[in-house]
């Protein structure tokens, strides 16, 4: 009786694989036994519709994460292809190799990425937070305004990199300009390792708009009625901020700050476009190397084992965002 | 005695109506602040957009000014704005060919990448099926790894295929789903369209796929304009792949072209500006035609998992 019960819900819900209800699975398995040939049929229908993407996602994803893996263990190059020579094992010569050489110096560009990476990542999830809040008040020219926020993001980042060369030379840029009326010095941005990574930070902020709509969409979210709750006991803007607002927004910071983990780990436009790695090895990114030693001097296995560092160490920041949520997330419903 | 109570009740009105009306005043101020304020952001957002195009119409000796002015020659004027850097020696950059090329690129992966998207959100939105969560999760983790991973392998098993350099690897990924995120987003959007119009569509015998182009691809339109301009920009903007995947001038991309034209011609600032221009302007104009469902689209869906 309850399962029928069950069931007459999960009809009428739409809760499907849902995490916050059973219900949906609970029919399927039932209704496989009465009229299984519709569920059947269902099922059917849901992989045909499945077979692109996941054709994509194991052809262009999973099996050449698997493949790096096992050729980061090999001598393979691409001399090797050429020639149809078998690659032989040589277990961790390639990561002795890559972690020893100081031409390459890997350890460098490990330490620029990740620099680099959890600066952008800080300073665009604090800034879109910042814009996105402002942006969901009631004001005139609201839409517009937000429009506004987004084109960074959509430009060529190729093109963005080369017009702020521009903007942040040390001779005749604008920005050099503007701080000397301020009554600055003069900075070298993109000329002087100490400040490369710094300026390349600020442009990565100006370039987030995918961040901020993203938290805009969440702030749609935040119940109105804890913010007139605490409206009537007389919170003012900060309290309803720090006691409302940011934890409602928890999972959605949770999310923007994996995607902009992942986007700026892979950071190699401003090394590819201007920088080509210098000044110094400031702009060294890893994607760079790999992109060096990879497609452009075909030493595959070199290569592999770079990507399989940069896989872990991707996994190993993701973890430690997914490990840290679970104390400061918070979802509604939960008594914290 | 009664003068007390009088005194007391008259404070407690005025600090009744006293407390209401600075927090209105209060509030105003907030509001125009808050207003000044992103104005201004937004201002200096497009600050740096805005100098890429004043220093195209300027010629190379204009570009170095010192001071600098705000207006390209210091004009209004929009005649005396050196149009003339737009028309650039195509053996430098060639617009048209780069742009005939871009778009060979761009236009399948738009189309086959939604249209696989759609298809692969539908099923997570709307059908049961085992292996669901695991499938789901498998599509989401991969938003997760960093694509630069699996560069190398990829490179090597297109080489093997003998498709460099070729447009092939940059579209034929395309062919299959477009991306997580954007598989996420649609069906974030499905799960909105009401349940009782896929019933209504089964009842009057419509199957899955005849439901989802005509009950579920019209209610969820401005989703697709939006995940269609997300593939648009990042096939457009994809300069590492272009890079690794394009080898020779003829077929240079938009993105490439420039990059290439930075990196050899570095005298000729004016047309350098103007070649920026006109790699930035093709995705701008989309998006402009695109805008009111792009933001809002995103933000009306609330994300909500």
């Amino acid at each position: 009786m309850r399962l029928n019960l069950r069931g007459a819900l999960g009809t009428t819900t739409c809760c499907d694989g849902c995490p916050h209800n059973g219900y949906g699975m609970n029919i399927f398995r039932k209704e496989k036994k009465e009229k299984s040939i519709i569920a059947i049929k269902e099922q059917r229908a849901a992989y045909v519709f499945l077979i692109p993407a996941f054709l994509g996602l194991s052809l262009i994803t999973y099996l050449p994460l698997l493949a790096a893996l096992i050729v980061g263990f090999t001598d393979l190059t691409v001399f090797m292809l050429v020639r149809g020579e078998a690659p032989s094992f040589v277990g961790l010569e390639n990561f002795r190799f890559i972690f020893t050489n100081p031409s390459i110096n890997f350890l460098n560009s490990i330490y620029v990425t990740i620099y680099f990476a959890l600066f952008a990542i800080i300073s665009s999830v604090i800034y879109s937070m910042f814009i996105a809040v402002l942006l969901n008040r009631k004001m005139p020219g609201r839409t517009f305004l937000r429009a506004v926020f987004y084109i960074p993001y959509i430009l060529p980042s190729a093109a963005v990199m080369i017009s702020w060369f521009f903007l942040l030379r040390y001779e005749g840029g604008l920005v050099n300009y503007i701080l000397v009326n301020m009554g600055f010095d003069r900075v070298h941005f993109l000329s002087s390792a100490d400040t490369v990574i710094p300026a390349l930070v600020m442009i990565a902020v100006w370039t987030c708009g995918n961040l901020i709509v993203i938290f805009l969409a969440g702030l749609q979210n935040v119940p109105r009625v804890y913010m007139e709750a605490a409206e009537v006991d007389g919170a003012n803007f900060w309290q309803r901020f720090w006691r409302i607002t940011i934890p409602c927004m928890t999972p959605i910071i949770f999310f923007n700050m994996l995607m902009s983990l992942v986007v700026n780990l892979q950071v190699v436009v401003p090394a590819l476009a201007v920088t080509s790695g210098g000044p110094g090895q400031s702009t060294m990114f890893m994607t760079y190397l790999l992109y060096h030693f990879g497609p452009r001097t075909g030493q595959y296995a070199f290569a592999s084992a770079m990507a399989f560092v940069f896989f872990l160490i991707s996994a190993l920041l993701a973890a430690v965002i997914f490990l840290t949520s679970k104390s400061w997330i918070f979802y509604e419903g939960d008594d914290k | 005695m009664s003068g007390f109570v009088k005194s007391s009740e008259r404070k407690l009105s005025t600090q009744k109506f006293g407390g209401l009306q600075s927090k209105r005043r209060t509030n105003t101020v907030f509001n125009i602040i808050s207003f000044i304020l992103i104005v201004s952001i937004a201002a200096v957002v497009l600050l740096p957009i805005w100098w890429i195009f004043r220093s195209s119409v300027m010629g190379s000796q204009g570009i170095f000014l010192w001071p600098p002015t705000f207006f390209p020659l210091g004009t209004l004027n929009v005649t005396e704005w050196l149009w003339s850097n737009y028309i650039i020696n195509p053996a430098s950059f060639n617009f048209w060919l780069n742009l005939r090329n871009s778009l060979t690129i761009t236009v399948p992966c738009v189309i086959f990448g939604t249209a696989t998207a759609i298809s692969c959100a539908y099923a997570f939105a709307r059908l049961r099926f085992r292996g669901k969560k695991f499938l789901f999760s498998l599509c989401v983790g991969s938003m997760l790894m960093p694509a630069a991973v699996t560069l190398v392998p990829l490179y090597m098993a297109w080489s093997a295929l003998g498709l460099v350099p070729s447009y092939w690897p940059l579209i034929l990924p395309y062919l299959c789903g477009g991306g997580a995120f954007n598989i996420f987003l649609l069906r974030q959007f499905i799960r909105t369209v009401p349940r009782e119009l896929d019933e209504a569509a089964k009842i009057d015998g419509a199957g899955y796929f005849r439901t989802l182009v005509s009950i579920i691809v019209p209610s969820i339109k401005s989703a697709i304009i939006v995940v269609a301009l997300l593939i648009f920009i990042t096939t457009w903007n994809d300069l590492l792949q272009q890079m690794i995947y394009i080898h020779s001038r003829e077929s240079y991309t938009m993105v490439l072209g420039l990059t290439s034209f930075f990196g050899t011609f570095r005298t000729d600032f004016a047309g350098m500006f103007a070649a920026t221009v006109m790699t930035i302007l093709p995705p701008l104009v989309i998006y402009i035609f695109g805008q009111r469902y792009f933001v809002e689209g995103i933000v009306m869906t609330g994300m909500k998992n």
